[in-house]
């Protein structure tokens, strides 16, 4: 279906033509105005109000983050109460985390990829869309209940048994969980954007050894949230359940273990730092060739990097348990996998040093911002090969040498890069640049403040000063440091302030700056400020810098003389391009403005909230209200029979307008999801025998699931599976009614599938309050079974669709992705029911 | 079929940091399970250290070989980097590339696994 | 370390600098990746190797694999409370010789073993000047060993978050010459068959219920809930390191331990008459 890509422009249209075009196309991408204006999910929109919900929360917990510099000024403070220390220190660690770092890179990624990419929009807006609503949502719930002091109290980890207590966390450990595990949904959501968006939605022509190294860095990173993020999912869920229903997957006199908790929190918590620090590396990728005046040297070294910090950064997540009693061989393995991660991290910073040595250096403030925080990384660096190592870690853990670890490596590694990048790009949002005068104020702000601030903490932590302290005893040696600290934290909180001066300042009597403010060779900046469709004509690429390297190519562009310069349909139109060599192989229509993604995301928000308080019954009206969202933007929004086959995207090329099957963008989400999904579920069953590893008998003399319900909901799993290939094959050879019977059989046999997966342990009556072993296996079937009940509604969805005619042998996508769900669904029901039924017999 | 073989050629640039992965995994998996079931398991300590010797021998070969296909699609080093011409053979030659260079940290990080194993010779904590 | 790292940082960040200078000639791009090669790659490898290396053979060193351990049979077991630490003297048979609170005294120049455990939440076990520190979880029984070198006083604070008075959790530690610290273990073991002689303060401490969570070794004070008085007047602090051990500082604890210690346990005695509070006081710190 590809089509041989034409390398040079297409004629140019005449005047009035163009015009036309220009009139359909600014129709079609136009964002409403009023308060339907909250409605849009133009990347750009959303993209910006992910930034600044972002930027906001991190402000909220910078101050947080004051106020506990405050209350440890001077030895014995009562500025703030133990408790509201508490609660303090938990909130910023956890905002900065989880409403700031991530969503901050997910925001920046939503906003440039698109034109960076050279296409229009990435191929599920209304995700993009879904995600933000979640995410605001989520972060002022969490955000909010300090001001009802009922924030979390338990540190940003959630530690069992402390975090399980109810006394002493009261609602702040629910809202912890709930409004994060809603956060998480949202990350995922971004993730499976990005994937798609990258390996599938680029210019015609741009390879990936063509590929802005920043679509690398995100393709790495968003693979990294799948497998990084799920974990924490499966633990909150435990979590939760023990919380909410006395579950005891935590409680060691019920046969729980704390640290199980800790495992799964971790295998989290430390790709989540790479999560964090890999974007802002990305944008300093970006900035540094700029400013350097010439491309990257050593592209691969920088592919290398990502690669390797994406998968390193999995064996990590035990050295922030080397002093929780694990075997020494243990720890050592993880501390050897830290070493090693260090190797590729400094291949980047030599990377960019290389490249400004081999070019001509222009000294801007995003360069400024950049290299003022990879001197301040590197310090972060350093301390960190020395806390890798298990010997110094026994001493220097859980004390401020390690609270001024993680700050030089985020901070320097993730927040100055930010401002580079808001500096550097600034003018993409209304044509005005920064001020530098006050940038260089701020950045020297920043940085003196900044080492004053965390540098003394080194020498304190040295001192034995633990973390998480809300006061201190005067005669330890520790005043003077903390008083330096806080003296720093107040210079370096005025140069935060300064940013945003200078980012809100009105400017409106500021002369624009050229388009290309800064000669970049990427196509970030070719897009006009004033304009919705993101390119005029969707490019080719030759070269990695194609604004230096491509005569005319921005000129060409803005003529339209490339790819999709109209749109014929009325209709959000972007191209589909092959993975490695991106050739154009389908026009994506994409999804416009739309109110549905906020009810979506609302109401799911309103499942999560209501849990938290126990209202069972809103719980399950807002359940019910996200259901209907969901499949309604299904049926509206998806998988729509075009009014043709064969459309003309430009430059001579007609294309298909639908594809189903792996040549999709929603089979590709489907199988993204997926994976993330599968990973949760592993999770899960390495609970199961985590708790096997730890006792001798683990199911402490309690009853199992028996052999009979769990072989019988197995077979009937694996026969509607059957029956879900047979369908997809009918409906291939165009047989409706034979496929719609197949269709109603591997809903009812998947409805007997969940009732027998259910009836072993209750049959057996396992009481999951008792002991961790009924509780793991009812998880367990649970989660098999809720995936099961999901089939079923996508059978029935399937069902309906061919009964409607919206789904037919040449139209299949819909039953293309349900098969792809069922593939994952009879793996996931065969090893729960197989591992329940039989591992009770054979260990 | 040209999707399967694109994903294919995509895929091989992650070959040697899986290999990596799966060797990391089964080191600590081993090692758990091992101490946690002491005395279920009649084996001695020093036995699972030869054990995870010979597995690391064998990721080592895993990794040597990606590392070989990678020199050859890199061409042998023919041609040296950028690789950046909009062709279908520097595409390659650059995934080559990349994938040497992925197998050589792998190789170096499995080394580094391995490192515990000579120095450590019980379960204690 | 320090130092290495200190001058990798300057070298580093001089090249940075020196590559930000506008005015000097570009290099070649296979100069560059010729340094790509060696400072990104070939440097970094081979000084992590040697560190780790280094690292990997001193974890067993500084934790060395002992039977005693292996056999779980430490000389003593601790476990962190919210927010104290009870501590048991072990004999050979792993039986409890006599317990004790906030303050651990050890023999210098040997090798003591530790059994660690939590009664309630997560907890870690750190003497700075010591040793590393190791976590106390719930459920789990970990070990530690401890060589001191030095004769002297130490501080250890709990170096895990453990609810509202986690900052004022700490115990001192007193590492005394072998004969002196036989000597004192001794008298401890002994002290059950003393009987503690008449005192008001004796008097007033069971009246108002204390021995219903205090252990006094020579009175009928055996409450096991919070931490063992028996010779608290000898300790450093009182409050798991929280105050000085002054009479008043006892009063006031008695009188209102919450708000001195956020989140404590222990009910607020206020109450009381400030006479018999007093008595208490001057009882307590006297038993010695």
């Amino acid at each position: 279906m590809s089509a041989n890509v034409p390398l040079a422009p297409a004629p140019e249209a005449p005047p009035e033509i163009r015009a036309a075009q220009e009139e359909r196309l600014r129709k079609v991408w136009t964002t409403p105005s009023g308060w339907r204006y909250w409605t849009s999910v133009n990347n750009t929109e959303i993209g910006l109000w992910y930034g600044a919900a972002a930027f906001i929360f991190m402000l909220f917990a910078g101050l947080l983050g004051l106020m506990v510099r405050v209350q440890l000024a001077v030895p014995e403070n009562t500025f703030i109460s133990a408790d509201l220390f508490n609660q303090a220190f938990t909130l910023h660690g956890t905002i900065m985390m989880f409403l700031f770092a991530v969503p901050i890179f997910e925001a920046v990624a939503i906003y440039l990829l698109p034109s960076m990419l050279g296409t229009r929009e990435l191929p599920f807006p209304r995700l993009s869309a879904f995600g933000f609503w979640s995410f605001a949502l989520g972060g002022v719930f969490v955000c909010g209940s300090i001001f009802f002091n009922a924030a979390p109290n338990t540190g940003w980890f959630m530690y069992p048994p402390l975090a399980t207590d109810k006394e002493y966390s009261g609602i702040g450990a629910d809202i912890w969980l709930l409004g994060l595990s809603f956060i998480e949904v949202a990350s995922i959501a971004a993730a499976v954007e990005l994937i798609v968006g990258i390996m599938k939605c680029r210019a015609p022509g741009m390879r990936i050894n063509l590929m802005p190294l920043f679509a690398w860095y995100l393709l790495i990173v968003a693979g990294m949230i799948l497998f990084a993020f799920p974990p924490l999912i499966a633990g909150d869920i435990l979590f939760e359940m023990e919380r909410m229903f006395d579950w005891p997957f935590f409680d060691a006199a019920r046969g729980g273990d704390p640290l199980l908790w800790q495992h799964l929190f971790w295998i989290f918590g430390h790709p989540e730092v790479y999560i964090i620090f890999l974007p802002a590396i990305a944008i300093m990728a970006m900035v540094v060739p700029t400013f350097s005046q010439r491309p990257i040297v050593g592209y691969s070294w920088i592919v290398l990097a990502a690669v390797g910090t994406g998968f390193l950064s999995f064996g990590l997540w035990v050295h922030h348990m080397f002093a929780t009693g694990l075997p020494q061989m243990s720890l050592a393995f993880f501390s050897a996998a830290s070493e090693a991660v260090a190797i590729p991290t400094g291949v980047q910073i030599f990377v960019f040093i290389a490249t400004m040595l081999a070019g001509r250096v222009i000294f801007s403030v995003p360069m400024l911002f950049g290299a003022g925080g990879l001197a301040i990384f590197i310090i972060g660096g350093l301390t960190g090969v020395m806390v890798a190592l298990v010997p110094f870690d026994w001493q220097a853990h859980d004390t401020y040498f390690i609270v001024a670890h993680l700050h030089y490596v985020l901070i320097g590694g993730m927040l100055f890069p930010v401002v580079a990048g808001i500096y550097y790009y600034y003018p993409l949002l209304d044509g005005k640049k920064l001020s530098d005068r006050l940038g260089k104020i701020a950045f020297w702000l920043m940085f003196t403040g900044f080492n004053t601030a965390f540098f003394p903490m080194h020498f304190a932590g040295l001192r034995g000063m633990p973390r998480r302290v809300f006061t201190y005893p005067a005669d330890v040696g520790w005043d003077w440091f903390n008083m330096i600290s806080t003296i720093g934290a107040f210079i370096f909180a005025a140069g935060v302030g300064l940013v945003v001066i200078d980012v809100v300042r009105p400017k409106k009597k500021q002369p624009r700056c050229p388009e290309n403010p800064w000669n970049a060779g990427t196509l970030e900046f070719i897009g006009s400020p004033d304009e919705k469709w993101g390119v005029r004509s969707v490019p080719v690429i030759h070269s990695r810098y194609p604004v230096w390297d491509q005569k005319d190519l921005v000129e060409n562009i803005s003529a339209g003389r490339y790819f999709l310069p109209d749109s014929q349909s009325g209709q959000r139109e972007t191209l589909v391009t092959t993975v490695l060599d991106a050739r154009p192989v389908q026009c994506l229509r994409v999804g416009g403005t739309s109110v549905v993604t906020i009810v979506a995301a609302l109401s799911l928000g309103g499942v999560f909230i209501a849990l938290t308080f126990h209202w069972w019954l809103v719980t399950i009206a807002c359940a019910v209200i996200t259901l209907g969202a969901i499949l309604y933007w299904l049926w509206t929004g998806t998988a729509t029979i075009p009014e043709s086959d064969d459309y003309d995207v430009g430059m001579g090329v007609r294309l298909p307008v639908y594809a189903s099957g792996p040549d999709s963008v929603g089979w590709w989400a489907m199988f993204i999801t997926m994976v993330g999904d599968g990973t949760a579920y592993a999770s899960l069953i390495f609970g199961y025998f985590f708790y096997w590893t730890i006792h001798d008998d683990f199911t402490g003399g309690h009853a199992g699931p028996g052999v009979f319900w769990p072989m019988v909901a197995l077979t009937l799993f694996v026969i509607a599976w059957g029956a879900m290939l047979a369908a997809r094959s009918l409906n291939a050879h165009d047989r409706p009614r034979l496929t719609q019977a197949a269709l109603g059989v591997a809903a009812l046999l998947s409805l007997g599938g969940c009732a027998a997966g259910l009836a072993g342990p209750f049959a057996y009556e396992m009481d999951p309050t008792l002991y961790v072993y009924p509780a793991i296996v009812w998880v367990v079937a649970i989660w098999t079974v809720v995936h099961g009940a999901v089939g079923i509604i996508m059978q029935l969805y399937c069902l309906a669709r061919s009964l409607t005619g919206r789904m037919t042998a040449r139209y299949d996508m819909d039953i293309d992705n349900v098969v792809l769900y069922w593939h994952f669904m009879v793996i996931t029901a065969v090893t729960s029911f197989g591992v329940l039924g039989l591992f009770p017999l054979v260990r | 079929m040209r999707w399967i073989k694109e994903i294919e050629t995509f895929w091989t640039l992650f070959t040697a940091p899986t290999v990596w992965a799966l060797h990391f995994l089964v080191c600590y998996v081993a090692v758990a399970v091992y101490c946690a079931k002491q005395g279920a398991l009649a084996m001695s300590f020093e036995t699972m250290r030869w054990l995870l010797g010979g597995i690391t021998v064998a990721a080592l070969a895993v990794i040597v070989l990606s590392a070989w296909l990678a020199w050859r699609q890199w061409g042998f080093g023919t041609e040296v980097p950028p690789h950046d011409a909009p062709t279908q053979d520097d595409r390659r030659k650059f995934q080559g590339f990349a994938t040497l260079l992925l197998s050589g940290l792998s190789f170096v990080s499995v080394l580094y696994v391995t490192v515990p194993l000579f120095f450590i010779g019980a379960c204690q904590s | 370390m320090v130092v290495g790292g200190a001058i990798i940082w300057a070298l580093v960040v001089g090249l940075l600098l020196y590559a930000g200078h506008a005015r000097r000639e570009p290099i070649t791009a296979r100069k560059a990746s010729w340094l790509i090669l060696g400072g990104g790659v070939a440097f970094p490898v081979i000084v992590l190797f040697c560190l780790l290396a280094y690292a990997v053979w001193l974890m067993p060193q500084i934790r060395p694999f002992m039977p005693a351990l292996m056999d779980n049979k430490p000389q003593i077991e601790a476990t962190g409370e919210q927010f104290w630490w009870r501590l048991r003297y072990l004999d050979d048979g792993g039986n409890t010789a006599f317990e004790t609170a906030n303050e651990l005294r050890l023999p210098v120049g040997e090798r003591t073993t530790f059994r660690l455990k939590a009664a309630d939440v997560i907890h870690s076990f750190w003497i700075p000047s010591l040793g590393g520190k190791m976590d106390m979880i719930p459920g789990r029984d970990n070990v530690l060993s401890l060589e001191p070198t030095k004769t002297g006083v130490y501080r250890a604070p709990c170096a895990e978050f453990c609810g509202t008075s986690h900052a004022l959790m700490a115990f001192s530690v007193i590492v005394m010459e072998r004969p002196d610290f036989d000597a004192w273990r001794q008298s401890r073991i002994e002290a059950a068959a003393m009987p503690q002689p008449a005192h008001p303060g004796r008097d007033l401490f069971f009246r108002h219920g204390c021995a219903a969570c205090h252990t006094i070794a020579g009175t009928p004070a055996i409450g096991r809930i919070g931490p063992d008085l028996t010779r608290i007047g000898e300790r450093q602090t009182i409050a798991a390191g929280t105050l000085a051990n002054t009479k008043d500082n006892i009063a006031r604890f008695i009188r209102e331990p919450d708000a001195i210690k956020p989140g404590v346990e222990m009910p607020a005695f206020g109450m009381l008459p400030d006479g018999d509070i007093e008595a208490i006081a001057a009882w307590l710190g006297g038993l010695k």
